[in-house]
């Protein structure tokens, strides 16, 4: 599958030359807003733009400074995903806030936010909210050793050179973690990201040498604030409701002067980049989930403790145009009232649709405990869209008559009681037929 | 016959009267019991009353078979409660098959309506059953006066008003039906009669854990009268049927099961079993082995195989072979123990000791005539009144322990009250030894004379019963005066007043001079006007009695407890139907499988109003989950977050009576919470850092910060003093309203009319994996 992968993103790196050939689109929709400081200035990022047109998107390529631009109206999303290329504009659109790119995103677009040296406020905060602090304005990220080397080498190397790190492959294309890749450059702002965060993605940091300081200073320990690999470059976030940002530190990344120039991936980083976050790849979705007694093949209202039951889920992922099926080895299933009681891997079988889904299946023996319990299958991994599915349903005691019955260690009670009866027949036989004295008894006293 | 009225006899008149009484006593214990529904409507009260309903429908939607092995999935989430295994089922079952008889006759009848009028039906049959006994004990009059007692005797009404639709509603007429049958049985020494108490033993198993009582008092009874050395063959007939069948049958209800085989409760009906059947073989060998101390014998080996038993008992218990009691039974010989281990139980009011005004509130003058009718038993001792003791004194002190014992000491006051009133009336309606009534009356037979007296002096109680708006005494003192006049009519020659119970009587009469000056008219009136003096007396606390009983029904024991009633300002009436309206806004705006914590006293009202899934109810069968809610409860809002989250919670509702006072709400309820929780969880919650600095149990800007922070304080506060203004006072407390109260991790949902439920939504995690201060902050 990751070979596939590999061959897919390969071939897309090529798209730029089959433009308007190949269809690919996002499974959350094609309209984008790529806002730009000014209209003329989309040509700076005409490639990367075209690769989006050539990609299938509807791109609306806006002026910060439009204000008749909003993310949402009365509550509905008006575009897909936002592109946001002017990263030093006060004010995006109408007058747009932090608090409705959070909404945005709670609704379920998607963002790529670039940053610079003189990051606005706005989208200084708006990162903020995401884990992700830039650093303070009028740094830049410096590195003296891995720098774009211009002929002629006056300048402050703040154009750096940088790898992405090996965790980064299901958002970028596996080519980057070979050895011999080459690099990305960068000219921006640095940020610091909490490496625990499982919803952040350090996709881009710094090497050994790289340093966040003020343009212009000498490096020394007073101004260097951040350096090394806990300085990110460029992180990509996913939310809960699955919805992707991505911040990079620079804007010029995805300039047509750093893609094209030689030697550079520029062009492939900002091409996986924007299709992890277009919902172009990695996207992970359950298609359909059943469980049913192994009996019977049908699933009843409620099961019984001890059942065998069966369970299924059907995984597909998304790239290339298409789904395919998901594979893996760690797809797990648990068994939850509190505490989890049963926790299974599943094992991949044969799929009702092998092109699209791959159906995962375990035999499962339900607790010997009745209750509540939830069903779930809760599947995170890095770059992957979470899947999180959740069944409830009722364990129940058995049925009064469905109780073993004639217990063999019971036998001597049977016995006993059978003997019992026998006896107090017999005895009442005996009493009854057994010749008395002929005396009169006196009836008994007695009224009713 | 001479004295034939309408070709009756006055045999068939008297019960022909009886026969009306009792089914007037019947009226008025039903109507009586309606004032719930005349000044609310028909709807079903309280709490438990709840679950009964919801079971009842559950059973008449599903039938048996599915109610029987019913797994209640929406009660104690995610635990569930396997309710047909846990619940008596007498009183579902009874309402489901009068809905069904009135159904297969064509009668549409809502089974809301059968539920909330089955206890007053029930209580016209108690009122019947306890005739029965009373008749059994002592004659017709005793068992009217103590019928018509227990029509009305508040003791009883608390729990069988119409809408009460709980356990006790049916379980007090199988318990003093269950009583008389089994007095039969003994006097008559039947097998027929024994087999009848103990199907009447099963049909109480399967309605009312009391049946506790019955299993423990019956062979207490037996062991008693062992003990007299008045075994007999017809106790052990009576005994040994009742004890085999009774047994066995209640084994059957699934929630009894094998209990009465191991748990210590139901040890002491075996043990008196096994000791009937040695002592039956020991008088057996008496009669083949002659001999002069047997009895004397018999005595001490009764007493040292008690001894033998007893001992035996308590090792096995001790050794685990049989279940100790359980913690409700240890708070009965131990007031204090329930506050020390089981806070859960001594958090509810009925469970607390009876204050003694309490006696006289729910029994009025009964209660100063259980001694006199424990008096007249002991004068009188039969086996019959060996029990009516016994009885009377274990219920009397169950009574003192626990307020809501008092129902079980109810109809034995009753009974014994009738006994003492129908020897008064014996004593002082007896015109007989009045000179020339005697020879008026000298034909009917002594037992009709005074039956019929009896009679006619209930029938002045019962129509001053049903007509309480008539002034009092008046009516008793009327017709008092008629029968004196008529009497008067006959006068002849005096004769000294030679009564039978000259005991009880010459105490209180003044003395009759006996000088033969006296005119007749003279000594007729030294006769009569003793009577007619203690009789008016008489008349006048019937009347009282009769005039509290319906007082205390329609002020204290009416009310739904889910509606409220209040008046305004300016006299008027005022429903307060917070409750409702908070569980069906629950029910149109959750989604079915939402979850909604809350304390589990509202459990079965959420279960049944708001159809919604609970995490505890008034079941309380888990501790440590009502510890959890507890904590819940009383943890800061983070804490709280993640248990709630942790058990899936959607909604939490609260009940706050700061606007209205309403004072029962969660947090004059909380520190209970705070007990229970510490019980379990005493290393996060802890009773004292709920008391302020000064040691008060505080809730303004003064309360210590444990309170202060806790999830109920906030939920209840949340936005109060907005809308109270700068002024807000808390009704309940008397207390300043807390000026910030901040709320983050739960967003208010609804707030009903007069703020007494709060139901609030258990917010989402945050999308971005903040936390909610954090998200809220910007």
């Amino acid at each position: 599958m990751r070979f596939l992968t590999t061959v897919a993103v390969a071939s897309l790196a090529f798209s730029g030359a089959w433009l308007g050939v190949v269809e690919a689109k996002s499974v959350s929709g094609d309209r984008v807003l790529v806002l730009v400081p000014k209209v003329e200035a989309a040509k700076l990022y005409s490639q990367f733009l075209d690769s989006l047109t050539g990609r299938g998107f509807d791109i609306s390529v806006r002026a910060a400074t439009n204000t008749s631009v909003a993310l949402q109206v009365d509550g509905v999303r008006t575009y897909d995903h936002a592109v946001v290329l002017s990263p030093e504009s006060k004010k995006l659109g109408a007058n747009l806030s932090v608090r409705d790119f959070v909404s945005f995103v709670d609704d379920g677009g998607n963002l790529i936010l670039t940053a610079s040296s003189e990051l606005s406020e706005l989208g200084r905060k708006l990162a903020a909210r995401f884990g992700v602090e830039y650093e303070k304005r009028g740094t830049a990220v410096i590195d003296h050793v891995a720098h774009l080397r211009p002929i002629n080498d006056t300048s402050d190397h703040t154009l750096v050179a940088a790898s992405p790190p090996k965790t980064a492959v299901p958002v970028l294309s596996k080519q980057f973690v070979r050895p011999q890749s080459n690099p990305v450059y960068f000219k921006g702002i640095a940020h610091k990201y909490e490496p625990s965060n499982p919803m952040l993605i350090s996709v881009l940091t710094g090497s050994r040498a790289t340093y966040s300081a003020p343009i212009g200073s000498d490096a020394n320990e007073g101004t260097i604030s951040l350096s090394g690999k806990a300085l990110g470059l460029v992180s990509v976030f996913q939310t809960r409701n699955n919805a992707r940002v991505a911040f990079s530190g620079s804007a010029a990344l995805f300039s047509d002067a750093l893609l094209s120039q030689e030697g550079s991936a520029n062009k492939q980083f900002t091409t996986d980049i924007s299709q992890w976050v277009l919902q172009e790849k990695s996207v992970l979705r359950e298609t359909a989930h059943r469980h049913y007694l192994a009996s019977t093949g049908e699933r009843p209202e409620h099961y019984r403790i001890s059942n065998e039951i069966v369970y299924e889920i059907d995984l597909s992922v998304y790239h290339d145009d298409t789904w395919h099926p998901y594979n893996a080895k760690d797809v797990q299933f648990e068994a939850i009232m509190l505490d989890p009681y049963i926790r299974a891997t599943l094992n991949s079988t044969e799929s009702t649709d092998p092109k699209t889904t791959a159906t995962y299946h375990g035999d499962i023996k339900l607790p010997d405990r009745y209750g509540t319990f939830t069903f779930r299958v809760n599947y995170k991994r890095t770059g992957y869209s979470n899947v999180d599915v959740k069944d409830t349903v009722g364990i129940w005691p058995l049925r009064h008559d469905e109780y073993p019955r004639f217990l063999s260690a019971a036998y001597p009670y049977y016995i006993s009681s059978l003997v019992m009866a026998v006896g107090f027949l017999a005895l009442c036989a005996a009493w009854m037929w057994s010749a008395e004295p002929k005396t009169k008894r006196t009836p008994k006293q007695k009224s009713n | 016959m001479v004295n034939k009225v309408l070709g009756l006899t006055a045999a068939d008149q008297a019960s022909l009267l009886r026969i009306a009484i009792l089914g007037l006593i019947s009226l008025v214990a039903i109507g009586s019991r309606l004032y719930s529904v005349i000044r609310f409507e028909s709807v079903i009260h309280e709490f438990d009353p709840w679950f009964n309903y919801r079971t009842t429908r559950y059973l008449v939607d599903h039938g048996f078979d599915k109610f029987w092995n019913w797994f209640d999935e929406t009660a104690w989430y995610p635990l569930g409660r396997v309710v047909g295994g846990t619940l008596y089922p007498g009183i579902m079952v009874t309402s489901a098959t009068i809905y069904n008889a009135l159904h297969l006759i064509n009668i549409p009848v809502d089974i809301r309506n059968v539920c909330v009028f089955l206890a007053p039906a029930f209580s016209a049959l108690t009122a019947i059953a306890t005739y029965h006994l009373g008749k059994e004990v002592k004659n017709a009059t005793a068992g009217l006066l103590a019928a018509a007692f227990i029509g009305v005797a508040p003791g009883y009404i608390s729990r069988s008003v119409a809408g009460s639709y709980d356990n006790e509603g049916i379980a007090i007429f199988l318990l003093v039906f269950t009583f008389f049958l089994w007095l039969r049985s003994v006097r008559l020494g039947s097998a027929l009669y024994g087999a009848l108490t103990a199907i009447s033993y099963f049909y109480m198993v399967s309605a009312w854990g009391g049946y506790v009582f019955i299993i423990n008092l019956i062979p207490l009874h037996v062991f008693a009268l062992l003990a007299m050395g008045r075994f007999s063959n017809r106790l052990y007939v009576a005994y040994s049927t009742f004890y085999v069948i009774g047994t066995l049958a209640s084994m059957q209800i699934p929630f009894v099961g094998f209990q009465p085989t191991f748990t210590s409760e139901h040890m002491a009906a075996l043990g008196t079993f096994g000791l009937i059947q040695l002592v039956a073989f020991a008088s057996f060998a008496r009669t083949l082995v002659p001999e002069n101390h047997f009895r004397t014998l018999l005595r001490g080996a009764v007493v040292s195989l008690f001894v033998v038993g007893l001992s035996g008992l308590v090792l096995l218990t001790m050794s685990g072979v049989i279940a100790p009691w359980t913690g409700r039974f240890y708070s009965l010989w131990d007031t204090g123990y329930a506050k020390i281990h089981i806070p859960i139980i001594a958090s509810v009011s009925e469970h607390q000791p009876t204050a003694w005004p309490n006696f006289f509130f729910d029994l009025n003058m009964l209660i100063w005539l259980l001694p006199a009718g424990i008096y007249f038993s002991f004068s009188e001792l039969s086996d019959n009144h060996v029990f009516l003791i016994l009885y009377s004194i274990f219920a009397a002190y169950f009574a003192s322990v626990m307020v809501r014992l008092i129902l079980t000491l109810t109809p034995i006051v009753c009974v014994l009250a009738g006994v003492a009133m129908a020897h008064v009336f014996e004593t002082y309606l007896n015109l007989r030894d009045v000179p020339a009534a005697a020879q008026l009356k000298a034909k009917a037979t002594p037992d009709v004379v005074a039956a019929t007296d009896a009679v006619k002096s209930l029938v002045d109680a019962v129509s001053d019963d049903t007509a309480i708006e008539d002034t009092d005494s008046a009516s008793g003192h009327k017709k008092d005066g008629k029968r004196g006049k008529g009497a008067k009519k006959n006068a002849a020659k005096a004769v000294e007043p030679t009564s039978a119970d000259g005991a009880a009587t010459s105490s209180t009469q003044p003395s009759v001079p006996t000088s033969k000056e006296l005119s007749p008219a003279l000594k007729r009136f030294y006769a009569l006007f003793p009577k007619f003096v203690v009789m008016t007396c008489f008349m006048f606390l019937l009347c009282m009695f009769q005039w509290h009983c319906s007082w205390i029904t329609s002020t204290a024991y009416s009310s739904p407890s889910v509606v409220l009633s209040s008046r305004g300002p300016d006299g008027s009436h005022l429903i307060i139907d917070d409750f409702r309206e908070a569980y069906y806004w629950l029910r149109k705006n959750t989604k079915p499988e939402a979850k909604v914590l809350s304390w589990w006293d509202y459990g079965y009202q959420l279960a049944g109003m708001a159809d919604r899934t609970t995490l505890v109810d008034n079941n309380t069968w888990n501790n440590t989950h009502i510890a959890t809610v507890g904590k819940i409860m009383a943890s800061d809002e983070d804490t709280a977050y993640e248990l709630a989250r942790h058990h899936d919670v959607d909604y939490v509702l609260v009940v706050f009576g700061a606007m209205l006072g309403y004072s029962g709400d969660d947090i004059n309820k909380f520190l209970w919470m705070v007990r229970i929780a510490q019980g379990v969880y005493p290393d996060d919650v802890k009773e004292e850092e709920f008391y302020n600095s000064q040691g008060q149990y505080a809730i303004s800007d003064d309360a210590s910060p444990a309170m202060k922070n806790s999830l109920m304080h906030k939920l209840s506060y949340y936005r109060f003093a907005d809308v109270m203004g700068g002024q807000g006072f808390d009704r309940v407390r008397k207390q300043k309203l807390p000026t910030s109260v901040t709320l983050d991790n739960f967003e208010e949902a609804y707030t009903t009319e007069n703020w007494m439920v709060r139901i609030y939504k258990v917010k989402d995690l945050d999308n971005l994996g903040r936390s909610h201060h954090a998200a809220s902050k910007f």
